[in-house]
C-alpha cells in the first residue's frame, strides 16, 4: 500500500445540505458552543 | 416481570434475531462482510455508531449516576463533537481513498508491518476481552434484580449477537444496530415520560426538577480547572475529545461502521450527526436520573439499590444492626419527604425567602439521610473489600417497581438491545482485524476472496464463544474487571499519537513512531500507577509523549525514508 496521505486530496463532493462542509463543522461546533452555555444557564437556574 | 412484559421482550428479542439473520441473509463475500458492501447511507452509519458506543452499562449506569452524583458527567462528552469534525476533515476521506478494510492497514503504508502490527495487536487485546465485560456487566445487574440465571442471561446476549453476526457481518450489524438504537431511545423516552406520570400527583415537573436542582443533582456545567476532577468542563472539552479521536478514529469496532459508508459524504454525515444529538442524549438520560431522585424526595426509597447484597447482610450476623439503620433511614426519609413538600409549597406561594429557609431544611435532611444510608452501605462491606455501589441498580430497580405492565418489558429490552449492538459491533471488528492484519497478512497470505470470507466468519464465532466464556468467568476474577474497563484508557492515547504522527507528521518514520509509541504508554502506564490524574487525561498525556518523542528521534534514526513502505 502507499502511502497515499502525501497525495493532494481529490475534490470534494459538497454535502447534501449547506452551501459547504466548513458550514456544517461551523454548525456542529456552534451547537456545542450553544449546549455549554445552555448547561450553563440550567445550571445556574436550579443550583 | 408480568406476562405483556415478558411477551414484550421475548418479541423484542426474536425480533431482532429474525430481523439480523434476514438482513444479512445476501453476504456472499468479504467485501460484504466486513465493509458491508460499503452501501449504507448516513441515518445507518450514524445510528449504528450510536448503537455502538452505547452498552448496556450506559443506559443502567448513567441514570444511576444522575441520581447519585448529578449530571456533570455530560461533559465528558463535551469533546466528542470536535472530534467528529476533525475526524471527518482527516480519517475519513484517507480511510475512504485507501480502501482499508481496517484501520491497522493504513498504518502499515504509512509506517510500516511492526507499527501495524503492535495497533491491531491492542485492540484484539483490549475489545476481544471488553466485549466479554461487556455482556457480562448487564448480565450480572440483570441477574440480581431478577433472579434470573446469570449464566443464562450470558448466553442469550452472546449467543444470538454471534449468531446474526457470523452469518450477516457489517450488513447485519448495522442494520440491527439502527432497529436496536431505536428501541433504545424510545424505550428511554416512555420510561422518562412514566416517571414524571409517577410523580405524586401534588407535585408539578417543574416543581420535582427544582427539588432535584437543590440537592445539587442538576449540576450540568463546572467551569473549575482540576486535574485530579474527572467531570468538568476542561477534562470533557480537552481530554474527551483525545478520547473520542482515538475511539472512533482508531478503534475498529467503530471505524468499521463508517467505513460501510456508500461515499465520504455519507460517512461524514453519519460522525456529525452523532456530534449535533450524542450530547443532547446524554443530558436527557442524566436528567431522567435526576427525575428519578426527585421520585424518591416523595416516595420512600430502598436504602440500598441492590436486593442481594441487602439480603446478604440482613441474613447475617449483623442483620439486626442493618434493619435498624433501614427504620432510621425511613424516619430521615419522612423528614426529608416534609421538608420537600415545605419547598414545593414556598416555591407555589412565591415566597422567596420562605423557599430559601426550606431549601435549607431540606439540604439538611438530605445529609442526615445521606449519613445513615453511608453506615448501611459501610455494614454492606465486605471484609478486604471496597465499599459496594448501587449506582448500575438504581434505574432498573426503580422500573421493576414502578413502571407500568409493557414498559418494563420495553425498557428490559432496551437494556438486551444496547448489550447485543455494541457486542456484534465488537465482534465484526475483531473478525476484521483478525483475517485482514493477522491472518492474511501475517499467517496464510493471500489465498482468495472464498477463503478469507469463510475465515472472518469462523473468526466472529471464534470472539463470540470468547467472549461469552470470559464473561462466564468474569465474576470470579475480582478486580481484574475493573482493570479490562480501564484498559482502553490505558492504550488510546498511545494508539491515536500514532495515528496522529501518520495523518499530520508526514516526515516521521516507522522506527520514530514505534518508539515514541513505546515511550507514550510508558508514560500513560506511569501516571495510572504514580499520580492521582483522571483518566480522561491519560489520553492527552499519551498521544502528545507519541507524537513529541517521535518528532525529536526521528532525525537521528533517519526519518521515513529508513523504514517505511512507500
Amino acid at each position: 500500500m502507499k502511502d497515499e496521505t502525501a497525495k493532494s486530496p481529490p475534490a470534494e463532493e459538497p454535502p447534501p445540505f449547506g452551501s459547504s462542509w466548513n458550514v456544517l463543522y461551523a454548525l456542529v461546533l456552534a451547537w456545542l458552543a450553544a449546549q455549554v452555555v445552555l448547561f450553563y444557564l440550567f445550571t445556574r437556574a436550579f443550583r | 416481570m408480568r406476562p405483556l412484559d415478558w411477551a414484550v421482550l421475548l418479541a423484542a428479542l426474536a425480533g431482532i434475531v429474525a430481523y439480523g439473520l434476514w438482513k444479512g441473509r445476501r453476504t456472499r463475500d468479504l467485501d460484504d462482510f466486513l465493509v458491508a458492501d460499503r452501501r449504507m447511507r448516513w441515518h445507518h452509519v450514524a445510528l449504528s455508531i450510536m448503537a455502538t458506543q452505547a452498552s448496556a452499562i450506559t443506559f443502567l449506569s448513567t441514570p444511576g449516576q444522575g441520581f447519585t452524583d448529578g449530571m456533570r458527567f455530560v461533559q465528558f462528552y463535551l469533546g466528542l463533537p470536535v472530534a467528529m469534525v476533525v475526524l471527518s476533515l482527516t480519517a475519513v476521506p484517507i480511510y475512504r481513498r485507501l480502501k482499508v478494510y481496517t484501520a491497522y492497514e493504513y498504518l502499515e503504508g504509512r509506517f510500516d508491518l511492526k507499527t501495524r502490527t503492535l495497533a491491531a495487536g491492542l485492540f484484539l487485546l483490549q475489545r476481544g476481552l471488553s466485549t466479554g465485560v461487556s455482556i457480562y456487566a448487564p448480565s450480572v445487574i440483570l441477574s440480581v434484580i431478577m433472579g434470573w440465571d446469570i449464566r443464562a442471561v450470558i448466553f442469550l446476549i452472546g449467543g444470538s449477537v454471534t449468531l446474526y453476526t457470523a452469518t450477516g457481518g457489517a450488513r447485519a450489524v448495522d442494520n440491527t444496530n439502527f432497529q436496536q438504537f431505536l428501541i433504545i431511545m424510545g424505550g428511554m423516552l416512555v420510561a422518562f415520560f412514566t416517571i414524571i406520570w409517577t410523580l405524586p400527583a401534588d407535585v408539578s415537573f417543574v416543581e420535582a426538577v427544582s427539588v432535584a436542582g437543590k440537592l445539587g443533582r442538576l449540576n450540568a456545567m463546572d467551569f473549575s480547572f482540576d486535574l485530579k476532577n474527572q467531570y468538568n468542563f476542561w477534562s470533557g472539552l480537552v481530554g474527551g475529545c483525545f478520547l473520542a479521536l482515538s475511539y472512533f478514529g482508531t478503534d475498529q469496532s467503530q471505524v468499521q461502521r463508517y467505513l460501510t459508508g456508500e461515499s465520504v459524504t455519507q460517512s461524514r454525515l453519519g460522525l456529525l450527526f452523532n456530534g449535533l444529538v450524542k450530547v443532547p442524549m446524554q443530558f436527557f438520560i442524566l436528567f431522567l436520573g435526576a427525575m428519578v431522585f426527585a421520585f424518591y424526595q416523595f416516595t420512600a426509597p430502598p436504602v440500598f439499590f441492590n436486593p442481594v447484597e441487602v439480603e446478604r447482610v440482613r441474613a447475617g450476623a449483623q442483620g439486626a444492626q442493618f434493619r435498624a439503620l433501614e427504620e432510621e433511614y425511613g424516619a430521615a426519609f419522612a423528614e426529608k419527604e416534609r421538608a420537600a413538600r415545605a419547598y414545593v409549597g414556598a416555591l407555589r406561594a412565591g415566597d422567596d425567602g420562605a423557599a430559601d429557609a426550606a431549601a435549607l431544611g431540606l439540604k439538611s435532611a438530605q445529609e442526615r439521610a445521606d449519613g445513615v444510608r453511608a453506615g448501611a452501605v459501610e455494614l454492606l462491606r465486605e471484609p478486604g473489600k471496597r465499599r459496594p455501589d448501587d449506582t448500575n441498580y438504581v434505574f432498573l430497580n426503580f422500573v421493576i417497581h414502578y413502571l407500568p405492565a409493557g414498559v418494563v418489558g420495553l425498557v428490559f429490552a432496551a437494556v438486551f438491545f444496547a448489550s447485543m449492538s455494541s457486542s456484534a459491533s465488537a465482534l465484526n471488528a475483531l473478525a476484521s482485524t483478525t483475517v485482514v492484519d493477522v491472518q492474511r497478512r501475517l499467517v496464510t497470505g493471500d489465498r482468495g476472496e472464498r477463503y478469507h470470507f469463510l475465515s472472518s466468519k469462523l473468526a466472529a464465532v471464534f470472539w463470540g464463544l470468547f467472549a461469552i466464556t470470559f464473561a462466564q468467568y468474569a465474576g470470579q476474577l475480582g478486580s481484574l474487571i475493573e482493570a479490562v474497563n480501564r484498559l482502553g484508557s490505558l492504550f488510546y492515547g498511545t494508539i491515536l499519537g500514532i495515528f496522529l504522527l501518520g495523518f499530520y507528521f508526514k516526515r516521521v518514520g516507522g522506527t520514530a513512531a514505534f518508539t515514541g509509541a513505546v515511550l507514550g504508554e510508558l508514560a500513560v502506564l506511569g501516571c495510572f500507577f504514580f499520580t492521582e490524574i483522571a483518566f480522561l487525561w491519560y489520553n492527552v498525556v499519551g498521544a502528545l509523549v507519541v507524537v513529541a518523542t517521535a518528532l525529536a528521534i526521528n532525525p537521528l534514526v533517519g526519518g521515513k525514508a529508513e523504514d517505511s513502505r512507500q
